[in-house]
């Protein structure tokens, strides 16, 4: 009986696929939507991977062998470190996501004071290189430490290892979870809380069965981000994990200092199996409900919350976050001000003037190739997510997953992987900037697919479907009717691709050229050379700049999308639009 | 008119997105279209040159940014040829060099130990060549296979903080043996073998000292003063600079880089025998065409005396392999030291065996 139920449902899920199939194919926008993005991924995503498959899986005789994956899976060593590199993913996770829904909690629901401080406390991690803060941290609690030894007399304190590493990723990774549940806890319809509490429910008992429940998907998306970030970090393990290896480091080991490529390939490609298997989870058990509350009925203002027991300590939270965020960052800050950080306090503007005449030309290349890549990433994933969040036909899986794959490869392969693909004829880019673009555009989009995504599953088809049937094309009904209420998610996607293109280490070491040098490869080489003061000087530049762009974007995007709601208005809007 | 202003804000908004979006989705067809994002910038390496009479040069280096900056300045004053270069660690060199092979877009490899150059012969990465300023370069150094040059060499040294020393008011160590002291417990640093040349230089030099047996041994000893083995080879003489530990097992030029910062860093050596690492230059195989004049004649400039004197200038603290290039002053040469006789080739090959011992002996192991 139930067997028959299922393959009855499975019949008719076929059936739906197939027909929306044929709907696509007669519209011409979103089939050549559908084609153009499926092109690109194969292009940019599943070429460089199957190249790097094929050559981790050759021997040095060019022989088809599967020996690097016997041995990496018959050593104790690797299977000890895998485990070890989950733990700290699920654990950076959880912790992650819980800070991100306190911050979009407070800063959406509840009337506290300074919400822009809070914003932008919490995007503040993620538009430094990550390694400056473990620096901070040595430097506060260190040995020699600020804190540790000169505040309170501690000798001897030892900063490295796991705790510190969860520490340091947890503040760099929690501003995505952040991003993604702020566009959804504001984009859920107030009126749904609103008529709980107008039925007698506390607000505990609104927010467990409604705001909770409808916020699920973003709380798995921002954790599946974290999680991947963290499996694939390098940098921070690297600068403050101490005996504590990851997977990554365990990659980056075998081709940088074993020179053995292939095994180092076999290992990163490991590292995919977790990322897809909780990617897919989440699309299974996510796509599987419906977070419909944007309906398109006329709905009022949110009432924000008042009650001094519940804001109060929201806001308590925060700002114990906000404070460790700020002592790390004011370190930063500080040190750049300085002769020699950790050392000689003397201070001195030496720093900047040393940083500029360094690397001015590379941080304004890093800023060109940031903005084209994010406004290029944050479009192309606001368009996957409205070809993928509500419909079902065939080729949807493979943009789905495709389209997240580079998010979770480590750095070091990624890099290589596009070597191998564009460095031969047909297609050759290395040594151009357009490899750079492209490398940022695929590797930091997801973060823009999932907050679309999230969002879009909470919309009501109907309101599209009012608009096609009134006569607006798909074209029309994305640009009118969806992008402006995508504009939070394109916002964090945008962002977030320019910060991390900023940002990014070790996936650009093996594309740089001469002429198109990075700022991030400049800030690791300082550090090569204890220039501390002059890589925070660099930070603190790159931080300021980025401020600046980030309310640029913000006040473009509401500008163009914000909802038209006058009626005159969108009139005559509408007639320009079909002139 | 605030609405007019938004109209066109939209479509300034909108022709940036095509324009990338082109860019991007044409692929490689367009690299055209790309240059106008850059502003300014000059003469660039992509720009297709004359096979010969090129005034430029593509370089990998491992040597510090600062540094080899002023080496490529030098050598255009003198020559007129305008070195690009990325740098990298040597390991990541070696890495990119073999990822690109098939289309080589760099010329020279410049800097990095010998190490990282006898697995590149190994590979078939590199192209032959021996300048003809060798002469006054002692044998021992030279590379057998006649592929790479020796530019420089440094030994195995102990750099320590010299506040901690001051404070706890003891001398600095000078024997492999006064490390076990274990007033130095938890404050002794060097990157790991596996990932670092610097430290693999380390693990064969007392391999060398101590033999097969001895060695693990007295690691395991040396392991209960250790602070941690670092990922990468600069990591362990900055932890020394900030005092996170107070001796850095590393190369005498590495140990000193923290101290053109002002942190307080002083070499000791083992009078026990101590080992070294040669520096190393090479050309790439199948490098560019329109460039290989200019790398040979880098070659020659870098192991002529002149070249070689800009180390002393430039207060790099390498010791020049040509014998009458000048010395800094103060600076230890290998005749000061009692260096071993380090067998580089030796400890190339047999790298990957006793890095996984280290790993299985010595790091995975407790402390005590």
């Amino acid at each position: 009986m139930a067997n028959s139920a299922g393959a009855g449902g499975k019949s008719a899920a076929r059936v739906k696929k197939l027909n929306e199939t044929k709907m696509i194919l007669r519209q011409p926008i979103l089939l050549a939507a559908v084609v153009l993005t499926i092109l690109l991924l194969l292009l940019f995503v599943i070429y460089p991977l199957i190249k790097i498959l094929i050559f981790s899986l050759t021997d040095a005789e060019g022989n088809f062998s599967l020996a690097n994956l016997g041995t990496i899976l018959s050593t104790s060593r690797y299977l000890r470190v895998f485990g070890r590199t989950m733990l700290l993913g699920l654990v950076v996770a959880v912790i992650s996501t819980f800070i991100g829904y306190i911050f979009a909690y407070t800063i959406t629901r509840t009337n506290v004071p300074g919400k822009r401080f809070l914003k932008t406390i919490a995007t503040l991690p993620i538009l430094s290189p990550p390694f400056i803060l473990s620096l901070s941290i040595i430097f506060l609690f260190g040995k020699q430490g600020f804190i540790t030894k000169t505040l309170l007399g501690i000798t001897g304190n030892n900063v490295y290892g796991m705790g510190s590493l969860i520490v340091v990723q947890v503040i760099s990774f929690f501003p995505v979870a952040y991003l993604t549940l702020s566009g959804i806890l504001s984009s859920i319809d107030a009126s749904v809380e609103d008529a709980a509490c107008n039925m007698g429910a506390s607000r505990w008992h609104t927010f467990w069965t409604v705001t909770f429940p409808l916020s699920l998907p973003g709380i798995i998306s921002g954790c599946l981000l974290v999680f991947i970030q963290s499996l694939e970090d390098f940098s921070n393990p690297a600068t403050i994990g101490g005996e504590f290896s990851t997977l990554s480091i365990e990659v980056y080991q075998i081709i940088t200092g074993s020179y053995d490529m292939q095994k180092g390939s076999v290992l990163a490609l490991l590292l995919l199996l977790p990322a897809v298997a909780a990617y897919l989870f989440n699309k299974y058990w996510v796509g599987k409900k419906s977070f419909v509350t944007v309906t398109g009925k006329p709905t009022q203002a949110r009432k924000l919350i008042d009650e001094p027991h519940i804001k109060w300590p929201l806001f308590a939270v925060c700002l114990a976050v906000a404070a460790v965020i700020i002592l790390l960052y004011g370190s930063v800050i500080y040190g750049s001000f300085i002769r020699t950080w950790g050392y000689d306090y003397t201070l001195t503007l030496d720093q900047y003037k040393k940083a500029l005449a360094y690397g001015w030309d590379s941080l304004k290349n890093s800023m060109v190739l940031g903005l084209i890549s994010a406004l290029v990433g944050g479009l192309f994933g606001m368009v996957i997510a409205y070809i993928t969040a509500k419909r079902s036909y065939y080729g949807k899986r493979f943009i789905e997953i495709s389209s997240v794959l580079m998010f979770a490869v480590p750095g070091t392969v990624l890099g290589i992987s596009y070597v191998l693909a564009f460095n031969t004829k047909p297609l050759v880019l290395t040594g151009t900037a357009v490899i750079l673009v492209i490398v940022f555009t695929f590797r930091n989009m997801p973060v823009a697919i999932e907050s679309g995504t999230t969002t879009l599953l909470q919309i009501d088809n109907s309101i599209e479907e009012a608009s096609t049937i009134l006569g607006a094309d798909t074209g029309y009904s994305f640009r009118r009717i969806t992008l402006p209420m995508l504009r939070n998610a394109f916002f964090s996607g945008i962002v977030y691709s320019f910060t991390k293109a900023i940002t990014a280490v070790s996936a650009v070491i093996f594309l740089v050229s001469a002429r198109w040098n990075l700022v991030t490869s400049k800030i690791y080489s300082l550090f090569d050379q204890a220039k501390y003061s002059q890589a925070a000087a660099f930070v603190t530049m790159m931080v300021v700049i980025l401020l600046v762009f980030i309310g640029i974007f913000n006040g473009v995007i509401n500008l163009l999308l914000a909802p038209r709601s006058r009626v005159p208005q969108a009139k005559s809007e509408k007639t320009e639009g079909t002139k | 008119m605030k609405k007019s202003t938004k109209r066109v804000l939209a479509m300034v908004l909108a022709a940036v997105m095509l324009l990338a979006l082109a860019a991007c989705g044409g692929g490689g067809g367009d690299t055209a279209q790309q240059p106008p994002a850059d502003s300014g910038g000059g003469s660039n390496a992509a720009e297709p040159a004359a096979p010969s009479g090129s005034k430029e040069l593509t370089v990998y280096t491992a040597f510090p940014e600062a540094e080899v900056v002023y080496y490529f300045n030098e050598f255009e004053k003198e020559t007129g040829i305008k070195v690009n270069y990325i740098r990298l660690s040597a390991g990541e060199m070696l890495t990119r060099v073999e990822a690109e092979k098939e289309n080589p877009q760099a010329t020279l490899m410049f800097g990095g130990s010998t190490d990282n150059y006898i697995a590149a012969v190994e590979k078939g990465l590199l192209e032959p060549y021996q300048s003809s300023e060798l002469g006054n370069t002692p044998a021992s150094y030279i590379d057998p296979t006649g592929t790479w040059n020796p530019i420089y060499v440094g030994c195995i040294a102990f750099a320590c903080n010299k506040e901690w020393f001051a404070d706890k008011g003891m001398s600095y160590p000078s024997s492999w043996a006064d490390l076990l002291d274990p007033a130095y417990k938890g404050e002794i640093i060097m990157a790991h073998p596996a990932t670092s040349g610097t430290a693999y230089t380390v693990l064969a030099t007392l391999v060398q000292l101590k033999g097969d047996d001895g060695v693990w041994e007295y690691l395991g000893q040396l392991n209960n003063n250790m602070s941690q083995y670092t990922k990468s080879g600069a990591a362990a003489p900055n932890a020394v600079a900030m005092g996170e530990a107070a001796i850095a097992l590393t190369f005498s030029h590495d140990g000193l880089q923290p101290t053109a910062e002002g942190y307080p860093i002083e070499l000791s050596f083992p009078s026990d025998g101590t080992g070294y690492e040669v520096g190393a230059t090479a050309l790439i195989k199948g490098g560019k065409a329109e460039e290989q004049e200019n790398a040979k004649l880098f070659i020659d400039w870098m192991c002529s005396e002149k070249g070689q004197g800009l180390y002393a200038e430039n207060n790099s603290f390498r010791v020049p392999t040509n014998t009458k290039a000048a010395v800094a002053d103060g600076l230890v040469t290998l005749d000061q030291v009692e260096v071993i006789d380090y067998d580089a080739v030796w400890a190339a090959g047999a790298k990957s065996d006793y890095c996984n011992q280290f790993e299985e002996k010595i790091a995975s192991a407790p402390k005590e």
